[in-house]
């Protein structure tokens, strides 16, 4: 499946995840920030993706809860460690991360959870 | 009719405070699938007489502490009636007795019912209403013993202490979705459960009621039908007390 064909399918999942209109849901947008997500939401779009391209998304795999809710193992003084940069690495290779390493603040870690970025996990899930 | 058509499950349906909630839903339009553990006569009763009022309405035996029994059920809900709009956590029991007495298989059957069972049933019903629906109502069965207190009755009220804690937090993650919680607090109910202790003080705790009489469980059920109604909406995360009065805490005369 070519990454145009993820994305729309992507984006009507999004459409139906977050009711949104269908022109929000850009490569670019992120989910959080532009898209309106909320924990639950994230939830939800791992159910659908799951579902709509037959997949099996693990826990930590897509969005790593351990970082996204700070444990200080990953996390500390408001920036990501660089243990915690491994670890996002490690968990999400199909992500790019290089602006994000260059000033790995927290509260902008939810930035780099995009639709490209679901649209190229799924890609590498499908590869796999 | 404010429920017509809609789906519910209630648990601990059979006899008591379930009973009049089962027949308050489904006087209401509402299909109404409901949970009994050991009472198949009274439930077979229920049925019959929903039947005869032209309701809509499913008996299932299974124990809410069991925690194959909530999947199995809403399972066979859903294959029968496609979704599930209320769910009704109503089953409960005590096992009272002094603390210094109280054996840990008192407080064990006490909050493995009680407390949960109410989370077996959220948990069975949730993603069915989160994701699926994103509506829904959950109404638990509270008791003012959670926060007014009786001697013999630690276990029972740290359990319903619990459901309003569970009540107020699960409100908060389900909001977005279009799914409320909330929780009635019966008083001093007229039902089997409380026969011992209205044996022994009835007359004592009638005159602490302000409003002189004690409840019925149809007082309760009506509170109950509200919470799952239209003009509920704006309601959640709330624990109701329906009790005459009596956590007023008046004194006696």
């Amino acid at each position: 499946m070519s990454h145009d064909e993820i994305f729309e399918k992507v984006k009507a999942l999004m459409v139906d995840a977050l009711s949104v209109d269908e022109d929000q849901v850009t490569r670019q947008a992120r989910l959080q920030a532009d898209l309106g997500a909320e924990s639950i939401d994230f939830l939800d779009i791992v159910f659908r993706l799951e579902r709509e391209f037959g997949i099996k998304i693990d826990r930590n795999e897509l969005f790593p809860e351990s970082i996204f809710q700070g444990d200080p193992e990953f996390v500390k003084d408001g920036k990501v460690t660089e243990k915690g940069l491994a670890e996002l690495k490690a968990k999400m290779p199909f992500a790019d991360l290089s602006a994000f390493e260059a000033n790995p603040k927290f509260d902008q870690i939810s930035d780099l959870f995009t639709v490209d970025l679901i649209v190229r996990y799924v890609a590498s899930k499908l590869n796999s | 009719m404010i429920l017509k058509d809609q789906v519910a499950i209630v648990t601990g349906g059979s006899r008591g405070i379930g009973r009049a909630i089962v027949t308050g839903l489904a006087r209401e339009g509402a299909r109404v699938a409901f949970v009994y553990r050991g009472s198949e006569e009274a439930a077979k009763a229920v049925e019959a007489d929903i039947v005869g009022r032209g309701g809509i309405v499913r008996a299932y035996q299974g124990d809410v502490a069991d925690p194959a029994t909530a999947p199995r059920i809403v399972e066979a809900v859903l294959a029968e009636w496609g979704r599930v709009d209320i769910l009704v956590n109503n089953a409960g029991l005590i096992r009272d007795g002094l603390f210094v007495r109280m054996e840990p298989e008192d407080w064990h059957t006490v909050m493995a019912t009680n407390l949960t069972g109410v989370f077996h049933f959220c948990k069975a019903v949730a993603q069915q209403m989160v994701f699926k629906q994103r509506s829904g109502r959950i109404v638990n069965i509270s008791s003012v013993a959670a926060d007014h207190h009786n001697v013999g009755q630690v276990n029972y009220s740290a359990s319903k202490g619990a459901i309003n804690s569970l009540t107020r937090a699960l409100a908060v993650e389900l909001g977005a979705r279009g799914v409320t919680v909330n929780a009635v607090a019966p008083g001093f109910i007229e039902t089997d459960m409380t026969e011992a202790v209205r044996n022994k003080a009835g007359d004592l705790i009638k005159k602490a009621i302000p409003l002189k009489r004690l409840g019925q469980p149809e007082d309760i059920a009506a509170v109950v039908v509200f919470l799952c109604g239209p003009s509920a909406g704006y309601i959640t995360g709330q624990v109701i007390t329906v009790d005459g009065g009596l956590s007023l805490g008046a004194v006696i005369g």
